[in-house]
C-alpha cells in the first residue's frame, strides 16, 4: 500500500426503519480502494452492497435510512460531515457511477447527447471552468469513441430506447468518464445483458481503467466477473464483511465458510468440480419436435395492418428421450421461449409438428390428459404464483380442473408440500411470506400436482441467488429419479446446463445451431455461436479458463451482433 | 431435508403478516382514520336519524312561520329554513337519501364495470376493442349534461336520478379494472393457470379479480363521495328528488333563493354534504397509502 | 409525429361519430312520442301527427340515423323547440362565453395545480406538503355549486370588486365581434375596460370551475414526481452532480407532466358537466345555461346538440393534449409510427 487510499471506509453501521422498527443493514463496514485499484464487493442480494455504494455516492435515502457512526474518507477529505456544496464538486469528477440497469439509467424523453451535455455543463459550471458547447461536445464525441462507439454523431442526436442494450450500456460508461473521475464505481456491470455483450463490456472496462489510471469499485454477486476485474475482494454478507483478501487469497484459499459455500456453489464449466449427467432410461423417444416453425406478424400503419412476419422459431428438430434432461440454451431473443411454449401448446406451430408421449401437441392442447403430461415451471416464482391467493389456493388450481375429488384434495396438497420439502403449515401463507426458494419450490409442487411425465423448466433458477438456485436444482435431481420425469431445461445459463443436462441443443437466431450429448458439445463445440458463447462465460478458476475454446475475433464478428455502431 | 433446504428456509425473511402491516399503517395514516371516522358518522347519522333528530317533525312538509329564516343557535343548530324547519334535522334525514344513492348506484355499477373490464383485458381482440372503444364514446360525454338529459326526458325523481348515475358510471371501473388487468396479463400465473387448465371464470374472478380488490375498495370509497356530490348537483339544478323530501342538494338550491341574508340556508346543507365527501375522500385517500395502489 | 396525430384524429373522430350515434338512439328509446313531448299535452292528435310526418318520425329508424347524420355533417342540428330558431346558431352564440370560461379553467388549472404538485413533491412530507394536500383535498371534496355560492356570498360581502352574475357589465358598449373571447376581442379592439371588466367577471366562475381539477391534478402531479424521483435515471443524475434544480425541472417534471395532462384530457367532459352547474349559479350566458334551459323544456333538439358540441369541445380537448404528449415525450411520435 502506497500512500492513503483513494476511498477509506470505517465502521459503517447503517440503519433503517421500515413499520416502526429499526433494523440495522449495514454492520462496522470497514474497506479501503487504493489509487489506481480494482476492488470488488461481492454479496447477495439483501448483502448490503448496494447500500454501501449508495452511501458513498451519497444518493441513500434518508430518512428511512440512518448513518448511525462510521466514516467514509475520499482522498482524505471526510464525505460524510462534508458541506454540501463541496460534496456535490466531488460528484461526477471526484467519484461516478455506472448503474445497474443501461435501460433505466437514461431519462427516456431526452437525447443521449443532451443528457451528456448536462453532465459535462454543469460539472463545468461547479468547477468554475468556462466551456464553450462545441468544445463539450466535442469532449463528448472523444468519450464515446473511447467505449468504442462509432458515429458519435448519430449516437448524440438519438433517444436512448433507439439504441440496443449493449451500446446503452457502453454510453452509459462514458457518461460515468464525462468527467473523468478519480474513482468508478460499476454496480453489476453488464449483469442485465446477455453473456457475450457482458464480457465486451468488462473487457472495457479493464481497458479504460488501465489507460486513465482511475480506481475501480465493481460492485457484484458474480464471482467469474470478480475473478476477471478485481486486484482485491471484499465478501459481504448480512451488511458484514466476512472476508477480505487480493484476488489470488480470495480464490485460490478462501477462508471464510460463506465464502467457501459461495464458490462451491458456482456451476463449473469445465475441470474436475464437473459433474457428467447420464440417463440411464433413455430408450424411447418421449418428445418429438418435427420441423417446427413459428412466425409472428409485424403489424404496422394507420389500420394496424399486417406488413411481415418475423420467424421466431425456424425449422427446429428435435428428440427427447424418456428421462433426459434435455437443456436448450441460447441468449434473449434465440427462440428458446417460443419453442417451449408450442411444446405447452400455448402458441400454434406456423408449421411442421410436435407430438409428446404419443399425443400430438396440437390437437390435444388444452385436454385433461395433455395437461396430466406436461406441465411447467416459469423463472421467476414472484410472477409464476399469484400474490392474492394463498400456497393451498394455488396448489388447488390443477387438481379440481383435472376433476379431483373435492375431498382429497387437502391431503393432496399435503403430500405435494412434502414432496418439495416444505412444512404442511405452509399451505396457509401467502407468496409474500415465502422467500424465493421456497416460493419456487411451490411452484414446482403445482405443476408435479397432476403427476405429469413432462416439465418445461424455464429458467427456474435465473431469479434466485446463487446458494438457493442449487437447492432447487437438488430438488429437481431428486424429483426427477423418484418420479420417472422428464425435463426440457431452458436457461441461458451454460455452467449449470453443463452440470444439469444430459443432452444440449443451442439455439442461435431461432434455429438450433448445435445439439448432442453435454460433454461432447461443451468438450468439443463446433458452431462459432456455441464457442463465442462459451468463451464468453467468466469461470472462477485458471483451469477451467484455460479449457476455455478461444475464438477468433472475425468469427465472433460474424455471429454476434455488433454493440458499437448504430444500424 | 438437504442442508441446502435449510438454508432456504432461514432465508425466509421474518416479515409482519399482511394483516398487521395493514394496520400498523393504518394507524400512523391519519387521513384514513379520520376519513372513517367520519363515514361511520355519517352512516350513523343517516340510519339513527329519527332519533338524532333534534326536530324530527322538519323532515316532512311542516311548517313553523314563527321561527322561519331563524339564524343558527342553540335551538336550532344549522339555523332554519323559509317555512322554519330545522336544516340540522333536515341534514341528518338528507344523509338517508344520499347514502341509498350511493348503495343504488355504485352496487349496480361497480360489478358491471368489474366485469366487462375483466372481460376487456383478458379476452383482448375483438371483446377489448368493442368494449374500449364503447367506454372511450361514454368518456366523451360531460356526464352532468347527459344525466340531466336522462333525468329530464324521464321526469325528474330518486330512481330516475339513480338510473341516469349509474348508466355513467360504470365505465370508470371498467378502465380501472382493464388497466390492471391488462398488466396483469404479462404475469406468469395468468398462463400458468391456463397451463392448469382453469376456466376462464376461475381465471377472471378467482386470479386476476383478487389483484384488483385494493384498486377497487379505494375507487369505491373515493366514489361514494363523487356519487354524493353528483346526486346533490342534480338536484341542485331541479332534477334529483323533489320537495318536500330533505334532500342536501335541494335545500341549498332552495337556500340559495335567500343569499346572502340568510345565507346558512345554503352553505348549511352544503357543508353536510361537503363533510360526507370529506369523509369518504379521506377514507379513499388514507386506503390508497396504505394499499399503495396508483389509480 | 403527423402520423402519431393523424391517428389519434381519427380514433377521436371514431369517439365522437359514436356519440352522435349512441345520442340518437338514446332519444329514440326514451319512453314517449318525440313529437308529443315537443307539443305539450295540449296539443290534438292531428297536430301530432303532422309534426311525426315534419319531424320524418315515421321513417324506418335507419333512414331517421342517416338523415340526421347527414345533417349532422353539415351542421344542422334541428331546430330548438325552445327558441324556434336552429339549434346550431342558438350554440354558436352561446359558444364563446363557454370557451372563454374553460379555457380560462383549463388555464388556471395548469398554472396552479403542476406548480404546487411539484413543490409538494419536493418538500414532501414538510409542512409546504402537508398544506398543500389540505387545499388539494379541498379543491377535490367541494362540490362545484357549494363553492360557487359560498364565493357569491363572499363576494356580495367582502370582495364586492367582483360581480356574481353575468359576462359583463350591460353599461359597457361591446361587441365582441372577432373571436367572440371578450378577453382577446377588447385587447384587439383596444378597449381596456373592456378587458378589466372581462377580468372581474370571469373570476369568480373560473375559479369555481377550476377548484375540483387544481386539487386532482396537483395530487397526480405530486405523485408522478415522487414515482419519478426514484427512477434509476434519477439517481444515475444525482451522482453525476447535477444540480437538484435542474433534475427537478428537466429531468423529473418532463417526465411526471404525462400523468396530469393525460388526466386532464380525460376529465375534460366532467369538466364542461361541471360548467352546466357554474353556470347557472352564475348566470354565464354559455351553452350550459342554454343546455339547463332546453333541458327542463325537454327540447330534445337542443338537448342533442349541445351534448355533441360537449363532445366536439372533449375532442378538441384531447388532440391539444396529444400534440403536447408528442412534443414532450418522444415515444409517442416514434413508436407510433414504428407499430401501434
Amino acid at each position: 500500500m502506497t500512500g492513503e487510499p483513494i476511498l477509506g471506509i470505517s465502521g459503517l453501521d447503517i440503519s433503517f426503519t421500515s413499520y416502526g422498527q429499526k433494523s440495522q443493514i449495514l454492520h462496522d463496514v470497514s474497506m479501503h480502494i487504493d489509487q489506481g485499484e480494482r476492488v470488488s464487493l461481492i454479496g447477495q442480494s439483501g448483502s448490503g452492497k448496494t447500500v454501501t455504494m449508495r452511501t458513498i455516492i451519497g444518493t441513500l435515502p434518508m430518512p428511512p435510512a440512518i448513518i448511525e457512526r462510521g466514516s467514509i474518507r475520499f482522498e482524505g477529505t471526510e464525505l460524510l460531515t462534508l458541506d454540501k456544496r463541496a460534496r456535490n464538486r466531488l460528484k461526477g469528477t471526484g467519484i461516478s457511477i455506472v448503474l445497474q440497469d443501461p435501460m433505466l439509467s437514461f431519462n427516456p424523453l431526452l437525447t443521449i447527447g443532451r443528457q451528456m451535455d448536462d453532465v459535462v455543463r454543469f460539472a463545468d459550471i461547479r468547477l468554475n471552468i468556462s466551456r464553450r458547447r462545441a468544445d463539450r461536445t466535442a469532449r463528448i464525441h472523444e468519450v464515446l469513441r473511447n467505449v468504442q462507439l462509432a458515429d458519435p454523431e448519430r449516437i448524440c442526436s438519438a433517444y436512448p430506447m433507439m439504441l440496443s442494450g449493449g451500446m446503452r450500456q457502453r454510453v452509459l460508461i462514458g457518461m460515468a468518464l464525462l468527467n473523468s473521475p478519480r474513482l468508478l464505481i460499476a454496480d453489476e456491470p453488464g449483469t442485465a445483458l446477455d453473456v457475450t455483450t457482458q464480457q465486451e463490456i468488462l473487457v472495457l472496462l479493464n481497458r479504460l481503467v488501465d489507460e486513465t489510471g482511475m480506481s475501480l469499485m465493481l460492485i457484484t454477486h458474480n464471482l467469474g466477473v470478480v475473478r476477471e476485474m478485481a486486484d482485491r475482494v471484499y465478501v459481504m454478507e448480512r451488511g458484514r464483511i466476512v472476508e477480505t483478501g487480493t484476488r489470488a487469497e480470495i480464490f485460490n484459499n478462501p477462508q471464510h465458510g460463506y465464502t467457501r459455500r459461495l464458490m462451491e456453489a458456482v456451476p463449473s464449466l469445465y475441470g474436475s468440480r464437473v459433474t457428467d449427467v447420464t440417463n440411464e432410461r433413455a430408450e424411447d423417444a418421449m418428445i418429438k419436435v418435427r420441423d417446427i416453425s413459428k412466425d409472428f406478424p409485424l403489424r404496422s400503419g394507420l389500420f394496424n395492418r399486417q406488413v411481415g412476419i418475423t420467424r421466431a422459431v425456424k425449422d427446429v428438430e428435435l428428440t427427447i428421450n424418456r428421462g433426459d434432461i434435455f437443456g436448450i440454451a441460447g441468449e434473449s431473443g434465440s427462440g428458446k421461449t417460443t419453442l417451449a411454449k408450442m411444446m405447452l401448446g400455448l402458441f400454434d406451430a406456423t408449421d411442421g409438428a410436435i407430438t409428446m408421449d404419443k399425443l400430438n401437441v396440437h390437437d390435444a392442447a388444452g385436454s385433461r390428459d395433455f395437461r396430466k403430461l406436461v406441465q411447467i415451471v416459469y423463472q421467476n416464482p414472484g410472477s409464476s404464483l399469484n400474490p392474492k391467493r394463498t400456497v393451498a389456493d394455488q396448489l388447488s388450481v390443477p387438481l379440481i380442473f383435472a376433476d379431483f375429488d373435492r375431498s382429497t384434495i387437502a391431503a393432496r396438497i399435503r403430500e405435494l408440500l412434502e414432496l418439495v420439502d416444505l412444512p404442511a403449515r405452509y399451505a396457509s401463507m401467502y407468496p409474500h411470506e415465502l422467500s424465493g426458494g421456497q416460493k419456487q419450490r411451490v411452484a414446482i409442487a403445482r405443476a408435479l400436482s397432476v403427476d405429469p411425465k413432462i416439465l418445461v423448466l424455464d429458467e427456474p433458477t435465473s431469479a434466485l441467488d446463487v446458494l438457493i438456485q442449487n437447492v432447487v436444482i437438488d430438488l429437481l435431481q431428486r424429483l426427477r429419479s423418484e418420479l420417472d420425469l422428464t425435463y426440457v431445461f431452458i436457461s441461458h445459463d451454460l455452467s449449470l446446463m453443463r452440470n444439469f443436462c444430459n443432452r444440449v441443443a443451442i439455439m442461435f437466431r431461432g434455429e438450433i445451431c448445435e445439439q448432442g450429448e453435454t460433454p461432447d458439445v461443451f468438450a468439443n463445440p463446433q458452431h462459432p455461436y456455441t464457442r463465442a458463447l462459451l468463451s464468453a462465460i467468466p469461470v472462477l478458476t485458471d483451469e477451467e479458463a484455460a479449457q476455455k475454446p478461444i475464438i477468433e475475433a472475425s468469427e465472433r464478428n460474424a455471429v454476434l451482433l455488433s454493440t458499437t455502431t448504430l444500424n | 431435508m438437504s442442508s441446502h433446504t435449510q438454508l432456504d428456509d432461514a432465508r425466509q425473511q421474518r416479515t409482519l403478516t399482511s394483516r398487521q402491516m395493514a394496520w400498523y399503517r393504518f394507524t400512523r395514516n391519519p387521513s384514513a382514520i379520520i376519513g372513517s371516522l367520519i363515514v361511520i358518522s355519517v352512516f350513523v347519522a343517516a340510519i339513527f336519524a329519527p332519533y338524532l333528530a333534534t326536530h324530527p317533525e322538519s323532515a316532512g312538509a311542516h311548517v313553523d312561520f314563527i321561527n322561519r329564516h331563524s339564524p343558527p343557535s342553540w335551538e336550532f343548530w344549522f339555523g332554519t329554513d323559509n317555512v322554519g324547519r330545522d336544516i340540522f334535522s333536515r341534514s341528518l334525514f338528507g344523509y338517508r337519501i344520499s347514502l341509498g344513492l350511493v348503495v343504488g348506484v355504485l352496487g349496480v355499477a361497480v360489478p358491471f364495470g368489474i366485469t366487462l373490464g375483466l372481460m376487456a383485458g383478458y379476452f383482448g381482440g375483438r371483446v377489448e376493442f368493442i368494449i374500449m372503444r364503447f367506454t372511450d364514446i361514454m368518456l366523451a360525454v360531460p356526464p352532468l349534461a347527459m344525466a340531466l338529459a336522462i333525468t329530464a326526458v324521464l321526469s325528474p325523481n330518486l330512481i330516475n336520478a339513480m338510473i341516469a348515475i349509474t348508466l355513467l358510471w360504470w365505465t370508470w371501473h371498467t378502465r380501472l379494472i382493464y388497466r390492471i388487468v391488462k398488466a396483469q396479463m404479462s404475469e406468469d400465473y395468468v398462463e400458468a393457470a391456463k397451463v392448469a387448465g382453469a376456466s376462464h371464470f376461475h381465471i377472471m374472478f378467482r386470479e386476476l379479480l383478487p389483484n384488483c380488490v385494493s384498486a377497487i375498495s379505494v375507487k369505491v370509497s373515493l366514489d361514494a363521495g363523487f356519487v354524493i356530490l353528483f346526486g346533490a348537483a342534480l338536484s341542485f339544478l331541479g332534477l334529483g328528488v323533489q320537495p318536500p323530501t330533505p334532500d342536501l342538494g335541494t335545500m341549498v338550491s332552495t337556500g340559495s333563493e335567500y343569499l346572502p341574508e340568510f345565507w346558512w340556508e345554503a352553505v348549511m346543507p352544503g357543508m353536510a354534504i361537503l363533510y360526507a365527501i370529506l369523509g369518504f375522500n379521506l377514507l379513499g385517500d388514507g386506503l390508497r397509502d396504505m394499499m399503495d395502489v396508483e389509480l | 409525429m403527423a402520423f402519431y396525430l393523424t391517428k389519434r384524429a381519427l380514433s377521436l373522430l371514431m369517439v365522437l361519430l359514436g356519440l352522435a350515434v349512441m345520442i340518437f338512439v338514446i332519444a329514440r328509446i326514451v319512453p314517449g312520442d318525440p313529437a308529443r313531448i315537443a307539443l305539450g299535452p295540449l296539443a290534438t292528435a292531428n297536430q301530432v301527427a303532422e309534426l311525426r310526418q315534419e319531424m320524418g318520425l315515421n321513417d324506418p329508424i335507419y333512414v331517421q340515423l342517416w338523415h340526421y347524420l347527414v345533417g349532422l355533417a353539415q351542421g344542422d342540428l334541428g331546430k330548438s323547440l325552445l327558441t324556434s330558431r336552429p339549434v346550431m346558431s342558438d350554440i354558436l352564440q352561446a359558444l364563446p362565453a363557454t370557451f372563454e370560461l374553460v379555457l380560462a379553467t383549463v388555464i388556471l388549472q395548469i398554472s396552479i395545480s403542476i406548480p404546487l404538485g411539484v413543490l409538494a413533491a419536493y418538500y414532501r412530507d414538510s409542512w409546504i406538503d402537508n398544506i398543500t394536500r389540505i387545499l388539494s383535498l379541498l379543491g377535490v371534496v367541494i362540490p362545484g355549486f357549494v363553492l360557487a355560492i359560498i364565493l357569491q356570498l363572499l363576494a356580495s360581502y367582502y370582495f364586492t370588486s367582483f360581480p356574481v352574475t353575468g359576462r359583463l357589465d350591460p353599461s359597457l358598449d361591446f361587441q365582441a365581434n372577432t373571436t367572440g373571447l371578450l378577453l382577446i376581442d377588447s385587447v384587439i379592439a383596444g378597449r381596456p375596460d373592456v378587458f378589466i371588466d372581462a377580468l372581474r367577471y370571469l373570476f369568480l366562475p373560473a375559479i369555481a370551475l377550476a377548484a375540483g381539477g387544481i386539487g386532482q391534478v396537483m395530487r397526480i402531479t405530486r405523485s408522478a414526481m415522487i414515482e419519478v424521483g426514484s427512477r434509476d435515471f434519477i439517481e444515475a443524475a444525482r451522482a453525476y452532480g447535477i444540480p437538484e434544480r435542474v433534475i427537478t425541472f428537466r429531468y423529473m417534471l418532463r417526465v411526471a407532466s404525462v400523468a396530469p395532462l393525460t388526466i386532464l384530457g380525460l376529465e375534460f367532459a366532467s369538466l364542461i358537466g361541471n360548467a352546466f352547474v357554474v353556470e347557472f349559479v352564475f348566470s354565464w350566458p354559455g351553452i350550459a345555461s342554454y343546455g339547463v334551459r332546453t333541458i327542463l323544456q325537454k327540447d330534445l333538439n337542443a338537448v342533442i346538440g349541445v351534448v355533441l358540441v360537449s363532445g366536439v369541445f372533449f375532442v378538441i380537448a384531447n388532440l391539444t393534449i396529444d400534440v403536447l404528449l408528442g412534443i414532450i415525450d418522444p415515444r409517442h411520435r416514434i413508436r407510433g409510427a414504428q407499430k401501434a
